[in-house]
């Protein structure tokens, strides 16, 4: 394996496959593992790509592949059936209200949206794959992705606006009656 | 196109910009244009995603996580692409190849081990003896090595320079140096001793373990480095660093 185009792969792409590993583990320890783990499948296989072009996109599909064999490992697969209908678009929260938020809340909002939703909805805020490319790296039809992006956004606005309502219950506590008798 | 199917493929258009020139998208645009209201829903909509990407951005990998990869990629062989043996016109050169490999691993093994076990029990006596542990060494390194999250044999980065400036003791085992850090994990504690592999290259990549006297020692080696870990924990605690 040439070592120079490793670290320069290293380099340029684990920051964001942290973070698409993030939103699918739901864990810092977890997303670092599958981090780590696809890159070592690019060292052991991955040099075998023709076109150095599509590195990036062979190192997201395959980190999404480690996860999903992961999961069918652990035997914690929801089936898609299993899933609740979709809750009716609720009312979308503020720009400024997402802008003030912490970026950690974002990410735990979006790891609170379904997981059939969660990946394509992450590798679209990635910003960095079309959806056709999404679609491509999911093994989904083109509408599938579409479908599940509308789905996901309704599911990640209602996460935020839980967020924030939460957030703002937290300072209305001090006012609450039980809060003023101890005054 | 009506506005609920412009909407719901504008659902796929990136804010930074990126699908301006896709077709698929352009029915969709010109109805925007069209219609004030669906402007607005995706002013909004646009808005909205912009910042979320904004706060995906600003999510940091965890620190010596690049370093984790970078030198377990160092230690992953590349798989060769297989040819059907059938195929390959110099299968038999091939096969004498796999003879000569055979024939050195057996002419090196005894010795391989012998050296191995060798520095395994210096390490075993060298970390029992409390008077050489006295808390030293602090840094990154140690931090990782005290990780719960981190795997010892993805590999390590590993720099002598630093590790002697964050303190670490420097023993010397037949006239070479190794180094020593002594971390806790889980309230455990163990001594790892990091050589140079050139200075050690009889040493077994895979991991090798040597219980006796009540210590266990694991000892395996990347391309740079070798790397041997000692406890009184057993050797199912040294497994599970691993």
């Amino acid at each position: 394996m040439p070592g120079e185009l490793f670290n320069q792969l290293v380099d340029a792409h684990y920051t964001p496959l942290f973070r698409f590993a993030l939103s699918l583990t739901r864990n810092s320890s977890d997303a670092g593992d599958l981090t780590q783990q696809t890159f070592f499948i690019w060292a052991k296989q991955g040099h075998a790509l023709r076109e150095a072009g599509k590195a990036k996109s062979w190192l997201f599909t395959t980190l999404y592949r480690e996860f999903l064999r992961g999961r069918r490992r652990a035997e914690r697969v929801t089936a898609l059936e299993d899933l609740g209908p979709v809750e009716a678009d609720p009312p979308a929260p503020e720009v400024d209200v997402v802008t003030g938020m912490d970026a950690g809340l974002v990410v735990e909002a979006l790891q609170e949206v379904d997981e059939t939703y969660r990946a394509p909805l992450t590798l679209f805020y990635m910003q960095d794959f079309s959806y056709k490319e999404i679609a491509e790296m999911l093994e989904v039809p083109i509408g599938t992705v579409m479908s599940r992006l509308s789905r996901g956004k309704a599911q990640l606005r209602a996460a935020l606006a839980r967020k924030e309502s939460a957030g703002r219950s937290k300072v209305v506590a001090f006012n609450h009656p039980s809060a003023r008798k101890l005054s | 196109m009506n506005n609920e199917e412009a909407k719901f493929i504008l659902q796929g258009y990136r804010p930074n910009g990126a699908d301006a020139g896709d077709a698929a998208f352009r029915a969709a645009l010109e109805q925007v244009q069209r219609d004030p209201a669906l402007r607005e829903w995706f002013a909004r909509q646009q808005a909205f995603d912009a910042a979320v990407s904004a706060k995906l951005d600003a999510v940091p990998a965890p620190a010596g996580l690049r370093e984790a990869i970078l030198a377990g990629g160092r230690v992953t062989a590349p798989v060769q692409t297989q040819t059907a043996w059938w195929r390959a016109p110099v299968w038999l050169a091939a096969a004498a190849s796999v003879a000569v490999i055979f024939a050195t691993m057996f002419a090196l093994w005894p010795k391989q081990a012998a050296a191995g076990t060798a520095l395994a029990d210096f390490v075993l006596r060298d970390a029992v003896a409390d008077k050489n542990h006295g808390g030293h060494g602090t840094g990154s390194l140690q931090a990782m090595l005290g990780d719960p999250a981190n795997r010892l044999s993805r590999g390590l980065p590993i720099s002598f320079t630093a590790l002697r400036k964050d303190g670490c003791r420097t023993v010397t085992y037949e006239g070479r140096e190794v180094l020593e850090v002594c971390f806790n994990r889980g309230g455990v504690w163990f001594h790892a001793y990091i050589g140079r592999r050139a200075d050690f290259p009889a040493l077994a990549s895979v991991p090798v373990f040597l219980d006796k006297e009540g210590v266990s020692v694991a000892s395996w080696a990347d391309e740079t480095h070798v790397y041997l870990v000692a406890s009184k924990a057993g050797r199912a605690a040294l497994q599970q660093l691993l």
